[in-house]
C-alpha cells in the first residue's frame, strides 16, 4: 500500500507541477520556485509523513527504504559517471582552488559555531558532536547551479559566467562528499578503525561493480538490455550498500567514477540510459526526504536561523576568495556568493544518508536543519541571484521555468 | 556464448563475496534492492545463456532464481525475495496489456466459440480427473485425512479448481519471446485467457462450497456479489485505464514505457486492493485500447517491449528464487501424482474434443497449456488466507506443483508453438 500511496502522491505532484499557472513566476513566485527545483515534492512529502498528517507511517517509510537507497545508488553513480578524468586533468589549478575555498569557507563557518553550541547544549561524546557538525558543514558548503544556468540560457547572464558558476557549483561536490565520509568514519561505528573498514568496503564495493558494470555493458547493443543492465547494476550497488549497511551513496559514487574510468565507449551510452531516470529518481527521493522530516523538531527550528544566516554569510565571504583566486583563469561575477545560495538535491542526500546509517536524535536534528534549510535557501536564492545579474539584464522578465531542466541540478 | 557465461560467473563471484562479507557484518540491512539487482542482472544473462542452448528466455531466468535463490546457493536471501512481491503484479499487468492489444474482435469472432467450448471440455475433463485423485489421495495427505468425506469432497474441489488453472503469464511470454503468429497461438492464447476466467468463476464457487461444508453456510448471493464484481469491476477499471492511456497518447506523449509502467503498477496495486483481477484489468485495457485506436495499441506494444526486458527478467527469476524446494521434499510424490494426472487430462482433453480443421490443435496444444505461474501462486495463498486450518498445507502441495510446471512448462509451449511452425526466431533480445 505504502508503495502505492507514494507513486500516486508522486504522480498527481507531477501533474500539479507541470501546470503552467503554478510555473509562472509572475502569479505566484514563491511557489513557482518551490515547484520547478522539485522541493514542492519534499514539502508535501513533510506533510504526509509520520511527523504531519501520518497517511505514511514510519513503519511504511521503513518499508519504503529500498526505494530510497536506489535513489541514493541512482545519485551517486550520477555523480560518479560525471567526474572525468579527462576533464578534471585539464582544469587549472586555481578553478579548484576557488572551489575549495567557497565550499571550505562556508563548510568552516556553519561547521565550527555548531560544533561549539551542539557541545554546549547536549551530552553527547565529541566524535559524534564534530560528526554531526561536520555534516551541517558539508551540507552547507554544497551549491546548485541552476539559477548560473537558466540565467545564461535565457540571457540575463553572460554564457561565460553562468558556465564557470555552474563548474564551481559542480566542484563543490567533492568537499561534501568526503565531509559525509568523515562523518560516517566518526559516528557510523563503534570505532574510527571499524569506521574507515567500513568506508572501504564502500568504496571497494562501489569500484567492484563499477568495473562489473562496464564489463557486462561492453558489447550490448540493444537500447532495452542497455538500460536493463543499467538499472541492475544502480540496484546491485545500492542493494548490496545497503545490505551490508555502508553508504550506498559513496558505493555509487565509486561505482560511477570507475565506470567512467574503464567504461570506453559504454559510458556515454549508459549514461544516457540512467538519465531518463534522473528526473524520476531524484522526484521520488526528495518526496521521501520530506516524509523524514519532523516538523515539531524544536531544536532543529532554534538551530535552523543559525545554519541558514552562517551559510549566508559563508558563501558571500567564500565567493569573494573563490573571485580572487580564479581570476585571470574563470570569468566569475561580481558578488559571486550570491550567485551560490540555492542547494542541490545532493544536500538532501548526505543528510538522508547520515540518518540512515547513523540513527539517533542528533542525526535527526542535524536532517531536519538541512531540510527546512534548503527550502529556505531555494527561496532565498531567488532573491540573491538578483544581485548577481548585470543591471541591463535584470529587465526582461523571467520566463516560466520548465521543470525538466531545474533541479536535479 | 562464453562471453555471457563468463559474465553471469562474475555477477556470481560477486553475490557470493557479497554473502561472505555478510556473514561478518553483524548489522545488515534490508536485502529487497540487492535481491532486485541481482536477479536483474543475472536474470538477463542467464535468458541468454538459455537461449544459446535453445531453451526459452524464460526458462533461463527462472533457473537462475532458482540457483542463487534461498532454497539454493543462498546468494539472495528469502527477505531479499518476499519484498519482490510488487514486481510480481507489475509484470503481469504488463504481460496482460501486451496480451490485450492482440484481442481484435475479429478474433473473438473468428475462435471464440470453438475456444470456449474447447475450454469449458478441457477445464471440465481436468477438474474432474484431478478431484478424483486428490480425494483418493486423503489416506496420504496429512491435511486431508482427518476431515469428513463431505469435508474432503469440498477440498478436493477447491484443490481441484486452483490445480486446472493455466499460465496466461508464462504462455504470453513465451509467445512475445519468439514473436510467435498464427492461428495455433491465437488459439492458445484465447484458451489460457478465458481458461482463466472460467477457474476464476469455479475458484470462487468451490470456496463457497467449501466454507459451508466446514459451517459457516452458502452465501449464494455474496458469491454472485464477488464474482461479478471480480470479473465486470475489472472490465469497468480496465476501460477507465484504457481512456486514461489513450488521452496520455495523443496529449502528453512522453515516456511512454515509464508512464506505462507507472500506470500498470498503480492498476495492479490499485486492483488488488479493489479485489479486482490485475490480470483482466489490463487485459481489458489492453483489448479496448487494440479495437479503438490500432495505431495507439502498436505503440503500447512496442514500448513494452523497451520496458519489459527489466521487469520480466525481475519477475520470472524472482518467481524461480521463491520456489521452496524443500517443499517437493515434503509433499513431492503427491504433487507429482497431480502433475502427471493433470498433464494427462489435458493432453486426452485436447486429443478429445479440440477442432478436427486443424490436426495441430489435436497433437501439439496440449503442450501449451501445462505451465502454471502467478494466477495459481495467487489462488494457492488465497486458499491459505482464506482457510487458515488446512490452507497452508494445501498450499505448500499447489507451489510443489508450480515449481516442477514453471520449470518444464516454458519449454513445452516454446516447443509446442516450434512444432506447428508459427514461431519467428528470437531475434529481439528485448523480449521475455
Amino acid at each position: 500500500v505504502q508503495a502505492l500511496l507514494v507513486f500516486l502522491a508522486v504522480a498527481a505532484l507531477s501533474l500539479l507541477a507541470s501546470s503552467r499557472t503554478l510555473l509562472d513566476p509572475g502569479r505566484f513566485p514563491g511557489v513557482a520556485q518551490l515547484v520547478a527545483s522539485g522541493l514542492m515534492f519534499l514539502i508535501f512529502g513533510a506533510l504526509l509523513g509520520p511527523g504531519q498528517i501520518g497517511v505514511l507511517t514510519a513503519r511504511d517509510l521503513e518499508g519504503l527504504r529500498p526505494v530510497m537507497e536506489l535513489a541514493q545508488g541512482t545519485a551517486g553513480v550520477i555523480l560518479g559517471l560525471n567526474l572525468e578524468p579527462r576533464l578534471l586533468r585539464s582544469l587549472p589549478r586555481q578553478v579548484f582552488s576557488a572551489a575549495l575555498s567557497h565550499a571550505g569557507v562556508a563548510f568552516f563557518f556553519v561547521a565550527v559555531p555548531m560544533a561549539v553550541t551542539l557541545l554546549l547544549t547536549t551530552r553527547l561524546p565529541l566524535p559524534a558532536v564534530v560528526g554531526g557538525a561536520a555534516l551541517l558543514g558539508a551540507a552547507a558548503s554544497l551549491s546548485s547551479g541552476h539559477f548560473a544556468v537558466l540565467g545564461y540560457r535565457s540571457g540575463r547572464m553572460e554564457r561565460s559566467r553562468g558556465l564557470a558558476v555552474a563548474l564551481l557549483t559542480m566542484l563543490d561536490d567533492g568537499v561534501g562528499l568526503g565531509v559525509l565520509a568523515l562523518a560516517l568514519v566518526l559516528g557510523a561505528a563503534a570505532s574510527p578503525a571499524e569506521g574507515v573498514g567500513l568506508l572501504s568496503l564502500a568504496l571497494l564495493l562501489g569500484m567492484l561493480c563499477g568495473a562489473l558494470i562496464a564489463f557486462l555493458t561492453y558489447g550490448l547493443k540493444d537500447p532495452a538490455e542497455l538500460v536493463a543492465a543499467m538499472l541492475g547494476g544502480v540496484a546491485l550497488v545500492g542493494g548490496a550498500a545497503a545490505y551490508l549497511r555502508v553508504s550506498a551513496l559513496l558505493a555509487g559514487v565509486a561505482c560511477g567514477a570507475t565506470l567512467a574510468l574503464v567504461g570506453g565507449k559504454a559510458v556515454a551510452q549508459v549514461a544516457r540510459a540512467l538519465g531518463r531516470f534522473e528526473r524520476p529518481t531524484y522526484l521520488v527521493l526528495v518526496f521521501l526526504v520530506g516524509c523524514y522530516v519532523q516538523a515539531r523538531d524544536v531544536e532543529a527550528w532554534v538551530l535552523l536561523p543559525g545554519y541558514v544566516a552562517l551559510r549566508f554569510l559563508g558563501k558571500v565571504v567564500g565567493g569573494k576568495l573563490a573571485t580572487r583566486f580564479a581570476a585571470g583563469t574563470l570569468e566569475l561575477p561580481p558578488r559571486l556568493g550570491h550567485a551560490l545560495i540555492a542547494q542541490g538535491g545532493l544536500a538532501l542526500c548526505l543528510v538522508a544518508q547520515y540518518l540512515v546509517l547513523v540513527p539517533g536524535e542528533l542525526s535527526q536534528h542535524i536532517f531536519d536543519v538541512v531540510v527546512l534549510g534548503a527550502v529556505i535557501n531555494e527561496l532565498l536564492a531567488r532573491r540573491a541571484f538578483r544581485q548577481v545579474l548585470e543591471p541591463h539584464r535584470v529587465a526582461p522578465p523571467a520566463p516560466p521555468v520548465p521543470p525538466a531542466q531545474e533541479g536535479a541540478a | 556464448m562464453s562471453g555471457t557465461i563468463l559474465r553471469l560467473g562474475l555477477l556470481t563471484v560477486l553475490l557470493a563475496a557479497i554473502a561472505r562479507v555478510q556473514v561478518w557484518r553483524e548489522d545488515t540491512g534490508t536485502p529487497v534492492l540487492l535481491a532486485a539487482g541481482a536477479l536483474l542482472l543475472c536474470g538477463m544473462f542467464a535468458g541468454k545463456v538459455a537461449k544459446g542452448v535453445g531453451l526459452p528466455r524464460l526458462t533461463g531466468y527462472i533457473l537462475v532464481g532458482v540457483v542463487l535463490g534461498p532454497y539454493a546457493l543462498e546468494f539472495i536471501p528469502g527477505a531479499g525475495v518476499k519484498g519482490l512481491e510488487l514486481v510480481k503484479g507489475l509484470a503481469v499487468s504488463l504481460i496482460a496489456l501486451v496480451a490485450g492489444t492482440e484481442l481484435h474482435l475479429g478474433l473473438i469472432r473468428r475462435v471464440g466459440s470453438k475456444v470456449a467450448i474447447l475450454c469449458a471440455a478441457v477445464c471440465g475433463i481436468t477438474f474432474g480427473v484431478c478431484f478424483a485423485a486428490v480425494f483418493a489421495l486423503k489416506p496420504v495427505l496429512p491435511f486431508l485425512a482427518p476431515m469428513t468425506v463431505p469435508q474432503a469432497l469440498a477440498v478436493s474441489a477447491l484443490i481441484s479448481t486452483v490445480v486446472v488453472s493455466f499460465s496466461p503469464t508464462v504462455t504470453i511470454a513465451i509467445v512475445q519471446e519468439t514473436q510467435a503468429r498464427g492461428t495455433f497461438t491465437e488459439f492458445l492464447m484465447a484458451l489460457v485467457i478465458i481458461g482463466d476466467l472460467f477457474v476464476m468463476v469455479a475458484f470462487a464457487v468451490a470456496t463457497g462450497v467449501t466454507k459451508a461444508s466446514f459451517g459457516a453456510g452458502f452465501d449464494f448471493q455474496g458469491l454472485v456479489r464477488d464474482v461479478g464484481w471480480e470479473l465486470f469491476g475489472s472490465v469497468g477499471v480496465g476501460a477507465l485505464l484504457a481512456v486514461a492511456m489513450l488521452v496520455y497518447m495523443r496529449r502528453v506523449n512522453r515516456e511512454l514505457p515509464l508512464f506505462l509502467v507507472g500506470l500498470c503498477f498503480a492498476a495492479a496495486e490499485g486492483g488488488t486492493r479493489l479485489h479486482l483481477s490485475p490480470l483482466l484489468v489490463a487485459l481489458a485495457a489492453g483489448a479496448l485500447i487494440a479495437n479503438l485506436d490500432e495505431r495507439q495499441s502498436q505503440r503500447i506494444h512496442h514500448a513494452i517491449q523497451l520496458a519489459g526486458l527489466p521487469v520480466f527478467a525481475l519477475f520470472f527469476a524472482a518467481a524461480g528464487a521463491g520456489l521452496k524446494l524443500d517443499t517437493l521434499m515434503t509433499v513431492g510424490p503427491a504433487a507429482l501424482v497431480l502433475v502427471l494426472v493433470r498433464a494427462v487430462a489435458i493432453h486426452q482433453a485436447c486429443r478429445r474434443f479440440a477442432p478436427t480443421e486443424d490436426p495441430r490443435l489435436r497433437r501439439y496444444l496440449w503442450m501449451g497449456l501445462i505451465s502454471q505461474a502467478g494466477v495459481t501462486f495467487g489462488l494457492a495463498a488465497l486458499v491459505a488466507r482464506t482457510f487458515p486450518d488446512f490452507g497452508p498445507q494445501v498450499e505448500v502441495l499447489i507451489v510443489a506443483m508450480i515449481t516442477t510446471h514453471e520449470l518444464i512448462g516454458p519449454v513445452l509451449t516454446r516447443r509446442s508453438l516450434e512444432k506447428v511452425g508459427e514461431t519467428r526466431g528470437d531475434e529481439r533480445p528485448h523480449t521475455a
